[in-house]
């Protein structure tokens, strides 16, 4: 009798387990958007693959261009055969499934924005999360009487030599010194009258 | 004898399972975390990255360096070369390339200071800052424009039109005052200091004690 009740107090204890373990794999979600490069191997990729594109390049069967401007801008003009996925939409299911659809076809991504440093982010981001098949290109969108023009961008060149710029000031400004230059006003010497001193009057 | 100590360990055979369950699951905790899944997720990094919050701009950071704030550190992601050229005052050097090196991090991973990046523009500090976010280090910011816009700014700041609101002619002075604390000059600013110059050493105060006159003594 008493076996049997420990019998019974098993078969509980595993339909139990059991059933745990089945909410537990049923309710488990995948996380969505699992990065595929960790941080040191990204850094190491950025600097030493060439993930830059020119304008030149970019007319080429193999290669999907991508607006990652807003719907807007998009509308307002945008390249020719160019697909808007807005960097704020760039981890959407949808959008993540036509990336993956280009990227399993062996079609080079190719991100524009306004300028290079707008499709930067959602650069960074696609290609952590696995698209090796990435590029950025090199170009500054602007508008010249409502035409869209498109011109070749340097990314990260100096835009002036600061120090030489620095320096310059400074020895235009010491030329005119030179020329300004004025007499120094005589120093006034004030001279303090020490008060004598006097023997204590009085007394006897 | 035996048959006796096999008894014994049977009776106790519930509980040696549930300890040896209890034991794999301990073992689940000290599994390794995934290497590529290291920080935080993608979602909220993306998030991060499009607020423009984690911008600064030109002007705040002149401002924060002329009152000589403490609370913040500059991080030039430049290479050394043009770091030796010209580099805001008072930065530190971490060429991209090193950013994640073990010498670089007791910068990056604290929370007393804010963590300003900069490059020529911000594209490469832009990447410094994604990748540093990724890791979950805090108070991240980025010069907005670089060194390109400090130049073009704060360095040389271009003079407003005269049919300018006021507000662009204040904002122009300013940024020329910063400019000078920067170590510009312009002509115009070499008269006051002519006048400057020319103008009598402050009045020294001294100041005399005047002898109290003392009721004459003596007498009789």
């Amino acid at each position: 009798m008493k076996e049997l009740e420990k019998v019974k107090r098993i078969s509980i204890a595993t339909t139990l387990f059991i059933l745990a373990i089945l909410i537990g794999v049923l309710t488990f979600e995948r996380p969505k958007n699992i990065y595929a490069n960790n941080t040191k191997n990204t850094l190491e990729n950025l600097i030493s693959k060439d993930y830059l594109i020119s304008l030149n390049e970019i007319d080429n069967p193999q290669v999907e261009l991508i607006d990652v401007r807003s719907e807007y801008e998009y509308d307002k003009g945008h390249l020719v055969n160019a697909l808007n996925i807005s960097s704020a939409g760039i981890l959407n299911e949808e959008n993540q499934s036509i990336l993956n659809e280009f990227k399993e076809s062996n079609k080079t991504i190719v991100l524009y924005g306004k300028d290079p440093q707008e499709a930067n982010i959602p650069f960074m981001m696609l290609y952590q999360l696995g698209f090796d098949n990435i590029k950025l290109l090199a170009a500054e969108i602007n508008y010249l009487q409502n035409k869209l023009v498109t011109n070749q961008s340097n990314i990260e060149k100096p835009a002036g030599d600061i120090k030489a710029f620095i320096n310059e000031s400074q020895k235009n400004s010491k030329v005119t010194i030179t020329e300004q230059k004025v007499e120094p006003a005589p120093k006034k010497v004030i001279t303090v009258q020490k008060k004598k001193k006097k023997p204590v009057e009085g007394g006897c | 004898m035996d048959k006796k100590k096999i008894a014994r360990v049977t009776s106790f055979r519930y509980q040696i399972l549930a300890m040896i369950f209890i034991v794999l699951a301990g073992g689940l905790v000290l599994l390794p975390k995934y290497q590529k899944h290291e920080g935080i997720k993608s979602e909220v990094l993306l998030s991060n990255a499009i607020s423009p919050e984690r911008y600064i701009s030109t002007d705040q950071i002149a401002n924060k360096i002329i009152n000589q704030e403490p609370s913040f550190i500059l991080i030039d992601v430049r290479d050394k070369e043009s770091f030796k050229k010209y580099s805001l005052p008072n930065a530190i050097n971490i060429p991209l390339a090193k950013l994640l090196n073990e010498e670089s991090l007791p910068y990056l991973n604290q929370s007393q200071f804010d963590v300003v990046f900069f490059s020529n523009d911000n594209f490469y500090a832009d990447q410094a800052w994604v990748l540093c976010r990724r890791l979950g280090f805090k108070n991240l910011r980025v010069l907005n424009g670089g060194l390109n816009k400090w130049f073009t700014t704060i360095i040389n700041p271009e003079m407003p039109n005269e049919d300018m609101p006021k507000e662009a002619f204040a904002l122009y002075s300013t940024r020329k005052a910063s400019s000078m604390y920067f170590g510009v000059e312009y002509p115009d600013q070499v008269m006051t200091e002519d006048l400057n110059v020319n103008k009598p050493a402050p009045k020294q105060v001294i100041t005399v004690q005047k002898k109290k006159k003392k009721p004459v003594e003596g007498g009789c």
